[in-house]
């Protein structure tokens, strides 16, 4: 009976568990109170925020960065991985691009992408797509090449030509592994968001974070802490709704495996 | 009567140099309308590449092949092909209505009166009921079902089966052996069946050709003089079926022991 209490509310009791050990942390003062507050502090300083309606206003300006650079990054990287699927001539041109670009973290993008685009939508639209285009183009183009023969065949069979191959039975076939990379990219373009309100922002979460955290208001850090990680709970539920629409089947099927 | 599928001196070979492999050799054959023609030869002698190219899915080299009086560039319409890896030529994301309706995709009709026929062609291979249930849903056999309703929604005239039934058991595969028959029948369908399983290859056809071993061409014709509808039971007793089995097994055996001897 407790066995299955504790099973059915593991995720509340998880949370309870750190709120425990933070709220432990704060009383036995390992950190002074000045950079380690309490839950309550934390709280109120979030709610002062929201009240003010700053908090709002910034989260929707950083929310909606990262949700239309998560959005324009996957279509390119689809949009790619279909040219580089058709074409090995552009896949192996590519290559070496891509090999070079996908490791360079957004922080060391933004000085450089300050200078050439200033500090406005194009700054973030460049820093995001560029960091946040790879795990959809990867795996997209993985998948594509991974079609199965007989699955082709069937398309050729019916007298498909590489467009219906293309749109009928290679892109529903991909779609799986190219919603993974999503999924993948949805936190990495929140990451280079906030990077970039940092470094060159003037507003946005990442800004405000940077701005309190100068002048010490440690409780007002933490709640904006918060408020990101909560962004990215619900950027990944949009992507797995989404997911959800469009390659439901293949979770489904999963599901089924043993 | 004019021939349905004609091949003349096929020829097909993979790679170039001394790497060169041939794998179908000034290859002959007709298949006339109505008839249903099994394809059986030694185990690697090329089965499937031959059954490719007559569907107009690989190229060959040389010689000329032509279905119903015009060169085959591609498949053309109204020939379809059975699969043998019916699990994975199913689409996962379509249910089996779905998969169905796919394979009339290229057919001009309106979407009800193509459902309704999808509806039918499921109903004709027993799984009405299983409209939308998913193929990976469903047994290895109702898969191959599906494979079989697809193949003729696209309007097919000729069936070119490759190993379908490899993979299924063996008591699901004598049932898939008279509804394939029953199907052919009902649909007036031109079959061509490959296939290892030589009492499944004279139990099936009206003709059985024998492929000799790679690179492969036609080495004997055995004509199967046998009633239809066929019975499980009946006609594998009959001496015509005992004496094709013989004559086509024996031709095969002797093929495998001269390459062995090799």
């Amino acid at each position: 009976m407790l066995a299955r209490m504790l099973l059915r509310f593991r995720a509340i009791i998880s949370l309870l568990l750190v709120a425990g050990i933070w709220q432990l942390v704060w009383a036995l003062a390992v950190v002074p109170e000045k950079y380690f507050p309490s839950i309550g502090t934390v709280v109120a300083a979030g709610w002062s925020m929201l009240a003010s309606g700053e908090l709002l206003l910034g989260d929707a300006v950083t929310f909606s960065r990262a949700l239309i650079g998560l959005a324009g990054a996957a279509i390119i990287g689809v949009i790619l991985a279909v040219i580089s699927d058709l074409s090995p001539f552009f896949r192996k041109g590519f290559r070496p691009i891509s090999d070079l670009a996908q490791p360079i973290p957004p922080a060391a993008l933004v000085p450089m992408a300050v200078f050439a685009l200033g500090l406005g939508w194009k700054l973030y639209a460049f820093v995001i797509i560029l960091v946040t285009v790879w795990p959809t183009y990867l795996n997209g183009l993985a998948a594509l090449q991974s079609v199965s023969e007989v699955q082709l065949r069937t398309g050729q069979m019916l007298g498909f030509g590489r467009w219906q191959q293309l749109w009928h039975i290679k892109l529903p076939a991909a779609m799986p592994e190219i919603f993974a990379g999503v999924r993948y990219a949805a936190t990495i373009s929140l990451i280079a968001v906030i990077v970039s309100e940092m470094l060159a922002g003037r507003d946005g979460v990442g800004f405000m974070i940077f701005k309190k955290a100068f002048a010490l208001r440690t409780p007002e850090v933490f709640a904006l802490m918060f408020v990101i990680a909560l962004n990215g709970v619900v950027l990944n539920g949009l992507v797995g709704g989404l997911r959800w629409l469009v390659s439901g089947w293949h979770m489904r099927m999963m599901e089924r495996a043993p | 009567m004019a021939s349905l599928l004609t091949a003349r001196d096929l020829v097909k070979s993979y790679g170039d140099g001394s790497g060169m492999l041939t794998i179908i050799d000034k290859l002959t054959l007709d298949i006339a309308p109505g008839e249903f023609v099994s394809l059986v030869g030694p185990s690697g002698c090329g089965k499937t590449t031959l059954l490719m190219c007559l569907a107009g899915l690989l190229d060959f080299d040389t010689g000329t092949l032509e279905f119903k009086g015009t060169n085959v560039k591609g498949t053309p319409r109204g020939l379809s092909v059975v699969f043998q890896d019916y699990s994975r030529s199913l689409l996962p994301w379509k249910d089996n209505l779905g998969n169905v309706l796919f394979g009339m995709r290229q057919i001009a009709d309106s979407t009800t009166a193509k459902t309704q026929r999808a509806r039918e062609l499921l109903d004709a291979v027993g799984l009405s009921g299983f409209e939308k249930h998913y193929p990976w849903q469903v047994s290895g056999g109702m898969q191959q079902r599906v494979a079989i309703a697809r193949a003729l929604a696209a309007r097919s005239e000729l069936l070119l089966l490759d190993e379908p039934l490899a993979a299924v058991d063996a008591q699901t595969r004598t049932d898939m052996q008279d509804l394939v028959l029953q199907l052919a029948e009902r649909y007036r369908q031109t079959c061509v069946l490959v296939t290892h399983d030589v009492e499944e290859a004279v139990y099936m056809a009206g003709r059985v050709l024998v492929l000799g071993p790679r690179p492969t061409k036609v080495v004997e014709e055995v004509a199967v003089d046998l009633p239809r509808p066929r019975d499980q039971l009946t006609t594998r007793e009959a001496p015509g079926f005992l004496a094709a089995r013989h004559k086509v097994f024996s031709l095969i055996r002797a093929m495998r022991q001269a390459q062995k001897a090799m």
